[in-house]
């Protein structure tokens, strides 16, 4: 590529690497190394923001990710993640809903409470 | 199975003014995705007296101008339509995250375990607990500790917990143990606890400032009306044996 090229990339970068050519191909070249990379890992960070934001709606609701997740498999509702996300955040009742959904299908691993002594056999 | 949805699971009440008018059709996609899966029988009947008759042009109290169809080609879809919620991942603007409106909270420290406690307050601080999270944005809430000097730990760690730090010149590490800092500056170790649960970085050290620890049961807050930290951990409580 011509130095014209590199400078036009190199826009907004720090100290010479956005004036001389020698350093700004070399940041230039990491900087598009970055940018391939990164296309793809923007689809694995989104994703999982949106599970932090589901697992912090559902939470408000008292159920966690993979419970809700597991109970919505099971009633095959097919919302994806993003959606679910937008769901916790713009449509509260609507989210309440699909978290009663979920609930009713798989109630979580509630913890059985020990019974001691006699009770247990009883 | 049956499951009845709530009619108020319907009702899509924008919280936020950014909310498009598509939100109502959406809701209506969504229950219905709900319903015909758990019943087994396609709804394909339209219910028009549940769809929620919005005004478009009036909606965000008047923000959306009407655009005549020869114009349509002009502009963006985002001007004719609002703001696209559902394919476009939201980000908080400026005001979303303002720090006068923010919540604060307030945690008794006294007979507290020191870990476990410090951990829901970093998630708050973070702002984890909410559905608005956002990893590069402090969208947490304040919290105020009292009765610092009064935080609980289990085991021998209150006379065998160390506290180190360094000067920065050759030999000058300097060592405590939990007790003898609670002696002289209790404030730091519950401040200690947090830091090391918060990110490290210039977001972390703001959210850092976010956390106002005290020694006695007094704090100068009560402008700001804390409310107590809500707490889910059964074990935080510190159980004399």
């Amino acid at each position: 590529m011509n130095k014209d090229k590199i400078f036009k990339l190199a826009k907004g970068f720090r100290g010479r690497a956005k004036n001389c050519i020698r350093i700004a191909r070399e940041r230039v070249e990491k900087a598009l190394q970055y940018s391939y990379r990164d296309r793809r890992n923007k689809k694995r960070d989104m994703r999982s923001l949106w599970i932090e934001r589901i697992n912090a709606g559902t939470r408000l609701h008292g159920v966690n990710y993979g419970n809700f997740m597991h109970g919505l498999m099971k009633e095959n509702i097919q919302l994806n993640r993003k959606v679910l996300s937008e769901l916790a955040m713009h449509e509260p009742y609507s989210f309440k809903a699909l978290v009663n959904v979920s609930r009713t299908t798989f109630p979580g691993n509630k913890a059985v409470p020990k019974k001691e002594g006699l009770s247990s056999i009883l | 199975m049956a499951t009845t949805i709530p009619t108020s699971a319907f009702i899509a009440t924008p919280h936020r003014c950014s909310t498009g008018r598509s939100s109502a059709i959406w809701v209506q996609k969504a229950q219905f995705s709900a319903s015909s899966s758990s019943l087994g029988v396609s709804l394909s009947l339209k219910r028009p007296s549940l769809r929620l008759v919005s005004v478009r042009c009036e909606a965000n109290g008047a923000g959306m101008p009407v655009i005549p169809a020869e114009e349509r080609w002009m502009y963006e879809e985002s001007e004719i339509n609002g703001p696209d919620i559902w394919n476009k991942t939201w980000y908080p603007k400026a005001a979303d995250h303002v720090n006068t409106e923010k919540t604060w909270y307030i945690v008794d420290a006294s007979d507290k375990i020191l870990g476990r406690m410090a951990s829901t307050i970093a998630n708050y601080i973070r702002g984890k607990n909410l559905a608005t999270y956002t990893p590069s944005v402090d969208m947490g809430a304040y919290v105020i500790v009292i009765n610092a000097e009064k935080v609980a730990v289990s085991g021998q760690k209150r006379s065998q917990k160390l506290y180190r730090r360094h000067s920065g010149r050759p030999g000058g590490m300097k060592i405590e143990t939990f007790d003898q800092l609670q002696k002289r500056i209790p404030e730091r170790i519950v401040e200690h606890a947090v830091r090391g649960m918060l990110p490290k970085g210039r977001l972390g050290r703001t959210l850092f400032t976010h956390l106002k620890v005290y020694k006695g049961s007094e704090h100068p807050h009560q402008a700001q009306k804390p409310i107590p930290l809500p707490i889910r951990d059964k074990r935080i409580q510190f159980v004399k044996k």
